[in-house]
């Protein structure tokens, strides 16, 4: 405490640290501040600083962070709920605020969009109502569609993003079947390209709801609305399964030309009700998540469901990331968005749940690199930024006019998301550490 | 009484009036009665004092005579049985053997204000019922009163407008002393009215039992427990341009069916709210039903007088092969039908809508599917005893129901389980086994009109909604009258569901909302069911005096999706 402080305005002595490049930093020394700032205020307070020690610097927005929580009340508040001493100097870690700088125009798609991938920076990959897949290079410059579905396309994941050039893609339909496509993104042409399908992949009873691929991208997954989960062989070379898949469709008598069939290579039953999302993070595990209000570890050798989280609400939505890539996202029927964490022996409350949205949530991504960030989408029509360490969100996007039915990260630091507005937007310049 | 100092002259006939000071003529009369009470006369010369004697005693008939017999002796003498009998008193009183009562003690002070009801004397009564007290004047009946007991002008001005009785009985006023109070100018109302109400007044001691209301209601188990219910809307299908009167769920719970006023069926996705299909019929649709099975995605629509059996285009090449072929009739009218009109209805292909258009000879209100998914039946209210059909897909076969139905059908509806049929009238519901052709039971509901009909899973409970906003509920295995009669709807109850896995039920209205039940049947026959409002589901406009129209469960979640008459069609969720 500052002894000669009047009552009026308390002060507090406190020392910012931060993790950010040099230009970011300010000298180490304990510093008075008003107690009764709010994150605004030290925000400014961090900018000046910097402009003291250099004079081309551009204030920008900074987050804070104490006892590993972000600063949301007046300073003088934040301390004393959270029972810290105010007589001892406090250690405030700033970092970037992580809000969207930037709306890029948005992709206009022919019908809704219900699927999209971002996980290759070099293109964004869409799926859409009209049954066509597409790859945007960058906001409106569509370079491939893919066509071959004949209904709506539900999910889509990036198979394998490694390769150089050629890229595979995986697609889930409501026609029941999933088709996996092949490409080349640096092909530079003035209309986007239409590819048709390699490999088409039969065996789900009913519309497909959700794809995942595996890291080496040999092998996907998808849930269907028939309850089953099936994995999938992506490669060309897998004759035996082609054979097979060729003498059954000889007798249903309609083959298409240079387009293979596959076949599931085993099912995993468990479910009871629509597999609404998959997510195969780990060499040997899928999660999963469902309508019937469960959420799935799955093995992926033997086949059994290891762990079973029981939600109470439908699930439309799962993802796996976060601190140690274990802690478990997902949203459904409600306006809440959950996080388990299935290391916690004992208990399957979930341990965080977010609650501003207003509809149901039709998608929750962890950012890759951060193990605090993750984005939710939700019916509402906004698109919201989470921290753990906080519960409000940290930025809402409200591009879409009406509901959001996916969302993902690009690149690090932009988030796009798709709706039934029939847009893609782009929201950039988010940095995220 | 004029007094008169007479002073009589013989010859003249004047005297002097001293207390008037005037003279006075006497008349000839006045002095001629002056002369004869002067000779000591009667005054009036026509009475007569020797009238002859007139016997006032009947002597004819009297049969005593009136005796003049002296007192007798005995009266004067003392009684010797009665001293005897005063003797032993006085003998017992003097040994102790007759106590008297201890002379009561008046109390020589008394409570002058005290309370009447606490006096000695009057609570010896059995039941003395004190008059009520006159209320002791307050501080604003002082002459001189604070201000705050004043009323201002606006306020004396509201009494006006109040009613008589309402209106305060007295409004303070301030004078400055004593002297210039004027007198009270109710005061002999006052004291009459109380008069009145002292001896007028009837005093009754009024028996209450404390019973706690609370402890009358229910014992029902707490909302919290019986979740999940529908609760809270977050989706809402548009696109209908009039009220929808009908929807149906798929049976994996995937899509849904609706039919609206504008003519139009829509086919919807229920995650996403996508309409993905639209077939147009240019007449109110009236009702619509998907068949139960799965691999079966076959809608059946009422429109006017037809039945169309759709093809909603779901699912693979197979299951629409298979739909495809259902769907095709080869002899485009039923065979009996040919020459004979009487036998009102004919199978026949529908190109425009890709499917079978089933055609009645009246308007045709509902259809409803077998478990089985091959039998359908309708009703037609105004086609006497053709109103209801059975009808057979797979071989493109109709067949009359063969009951005599009294009143108006309303609806008829599959048992879930067994072969039981259930046909509700305006007034009852019959229930017959198809296997044995007979009437196995009829409920009685009393209600003035039945609107709707739902068969619990399980089969032996129905609830019945109906157009005077009660739902009753059947225990079939109970008796024929209803088990519970919920008064929840202000206005016509348009149709009430139960749901597939969940024990709950809903009931809509024209009142806009939805009534959420939890239902519980349990499997030992000696519990009844058990039944707790859980929720209202507001949300939906009225229009044209409609308000909900239909509502249905979601087959595998808690969730309600309710039509309503301003075109939306809502979800409402746990």
């Amino acid at each position: 405490m500052d002894m000669d402080g009047d009552v009026e305005e308390r002060r507090v002595q406190a020392r910012f640290i931060t993790k950010l490049k040099p230009p970011c930093k300010v000298p180490h020394t304990s510093i008075a501040i008003p107690a009764n700032v709010t994150r605004f205020g030290l925000s400014t307070i961090v900018n000046s600083l910097l402009k003291a020690g250099n004079d081309e610097w551009e204030s920008q927005p900074f987050d804070f962070v104490i006892d590993g929580e972000l600063v949301r009340l007046p300073l003088e508040q934040f301390v004393l709920a959270k029972g810290i001493s105010a007589e001892k100097v406090l250690e405030i870690e700033y970092i970037r605020a992580v809000a969207p700088q930037k709306e890029d125009e948005p992709s206009l798609h022919d019908d809704w969009v219900s699927a999209v991938d971002g996980s290759c920076p070099r293109f964004i990959f869409t799926g859409c109502y009209d049954s066509f897949g597409r790859v945007w290079k960058a906001a409106g410059e569509c370079t491939h569609i893919l066509e071959g579905h004949r209904d709506a396309i539900t999910s889509v994941t990036i198979v394998s993003p490694e390769g150089a050039d050629s890229v595979t893609v995986a697609t889930a339909s409501k026609d029941q079947s999933l088709r996996l496509w092949k490409f080349d993104t640096e092909e530079h042409l003035d209309q986007p390209a239409k590819i048709r399908a390699y490999k088409v992949l039969r065996g789900h009873n009913a519309s497909v709801q959700s794809v995942a691929a595996h890291a080496s991208g040999n092998m996907i997954c998808s849930g269907s609305w028939d309850c089953t989960i099936n994995l999938w062989r992506t490669n060309l070379s897998d004759t035996e399964g082609d054979l097979v898949s060729i003498k059954k469709r000889k007798v249903k008598n309609n083959v298409e030309e240079s387009q293979m069939e596959g076949e599931a290579l085993s099912t995993l039953v468990g479910h009871t009700q629509c597999v609404s999302a998959v997510h195969w993070p780990e060499h040997s595990t899928i999660y999963s998540a469902s309508w019937d209000h469960s959420v799935r570890r799955w093995d992926v050798e033997t086949g059994k469901d290891l762990s079973n989280i029981f939600c109470g609400k439908a699930l439309n939505c799962l993802h796996v990331g976060g601190e140690g890539s274990a802690l478990i996202a997902a949203g459904g029927s409600d306006p809440i968005l959950r996080i388990w964490d299935p290391r916690k022996p004992g208990t399957s409350a979930p341990i965080y749940q977010f609650s501003s949205h207003n509809s149901w949530i039709s998608a929750c991504k962890w950012h890759a690199k951060s193990l605090f960030h993750l984005l939710s989408a939700s019916y509402d029509g906004k698109v919201m930024l989470w921290d753990l360490r906080t519960a409000w969100p940290l930025a809402i996007i409200d591009s879409h006019e009406d509901k959001v039915l996916c969302a993902d990260w690009w690149k690090g630091d932009s988030v796009i998301s798709g709706g039934v507005d029939s847009k893609l937007c782009i929201s950039s310049g988010i940095s995220v550490q | 009484m004029r007094l008169l100092m007479v002073n009589i002259f013989v010859f003249r006939r004047k005297i002097y009036d001293e207390y008037n000071d005037e003279e006075v003529e006497l008349t000839k009369e006045e002095t001629k009665l002056v002369r004869r009470l002067l000779k000591g006369k009667t005054p009036h010369a026509d009475f007569d004092p020797y009238a002859p004697y007139v016997d006032w005693f009947k002597w004819e008939d009297a049969k005593h005579p009136l005796s003049n017999a002296p007192e007798p002796k005995s009266r004067f003498i003392p009684s010797k049985s009665e001293a005897k009998k005063v003797l032993g008193l006085v003998r017992a009183i003097r040994k102790g053997f007759i106590k008297f009562d201890k002379p009561k003690e008046e109390p020589r002070f008394y409570m002058l204000w005290g309370d009447d009801a606490s006096s000695s004397e009057k609570t010896g009564h059995l039941s003395y019922i004190p008059a009520p007290k006159p209320n002791m004047p307050g501080h604003e009946e002082s002459y001189n009163p604070s201000l705050e007991y004043i009323p201002t002008q606006e306020e004396i001005n509201s009494y006006q407008l109040m009613d008589e009785e309402d209106r305060p009985k007295f409004i303070p006023k301030r004078f400055t002393s004593l002297r210039s109070i004027p007198a009270y100018e109710n005061a002999v109302k006052d004291s009459f009215e109380r008069c009145l109400d002292l001896y007028l007044c009837p005093r009754v001691r009024k028996k209450r039992i404390n019973i706690d209301p609370e402890s009358l209601k229910p014992k029902l188990p707490s909302r919290k427990d019986l979740r999940p219910y529908p609760a809270t809307c977050y989706l809402e299908y548009r696109g209908h341009k009039g009220a929808v009167m009908s929807i149906s769920t798929e049976a994996s719970g995937q899509w849904i069916a609706s039919g609206s006023s504008d003519g139009t069926v829509r086919l919807w996705e229920v995650e996403t709210c996508r309409c993905i299909k639209v077939w147009e019929f240019g007449e109110v649709v009236q009702y619509v039903a998907w068949n139960p099975l799965p691999e079966l995605p076959i809608l059946a629509v009422t429109v006017g007088q037809d039945v169309f059996l759709l093809n909603s285009g779901l699912g693979n090449e197979e299951i629409q092969r298979k739909v495809k072929e259902l769907l095709h009739v080869e002899t485009p009218t039923a065979p009996e039908d040919s020459g004979n009109k009487v036998s009102g209805w004919s199978w026949c292909q529908d190109d425009e809508h890709e499917g079978i258009r089933l055609r009645h000879f009246k308007s045709v209100y509902s259809v409803e599917w077998h478990r089985k998914g091959d039998y359908f039946s309708t009703v037609m209210p105004a086609g006497d005893s053709k109103a209801i059909l059975i009808h057979q897909l797979s071989k493109k076969f109709t067949q009359r129901h063969p009951f005599k139905l009294h009143g108006l059908p309303v609806s008829a509806v599959f048992h879930p389980t067994r072969s039981i049929f259930f046909v509700s009238t305006k007034k009852n519901v019959r229930v017959y086994d198809l296997l044995k052709q007979k009437l196995i039971k009829k409920l009685e509901t009393g209600l003035r009109e039945v609107s709707s009909i739902s068969i619990h899973p399980a089969g032996d409970n129905i609830i019945v909604g109906s157009r005077d906003g009660k739902l009753c509920w059947f225990d079939m295995d109970l008796s024929s009258k209803p088990y519970k009669v919920l008064k929840c709807h202000p206005k016509d109850i348009n149709n009430v569901a139960f749901h597939r896995s969940y024990p709950l039920f809903a009931s809509c209205s024209d009142d806009c909302t939805a009534y959420v039940f939890h239902g519980t049947v349990y499997s030992d026959l000696n519990q009844n069911p058990l039944i707790v409002p859980l929720e209202i589901l507001r949300g939906h406009a009225s229009s044209d005096g409609r308000g909900v129209l239909d509502c249905k469960f979601h087959p595998r979640q808690p969730w309600l999706f309710t039509a309503g008459a301003d075109s939306l069609i809502k979800l409402y969720c746990h």
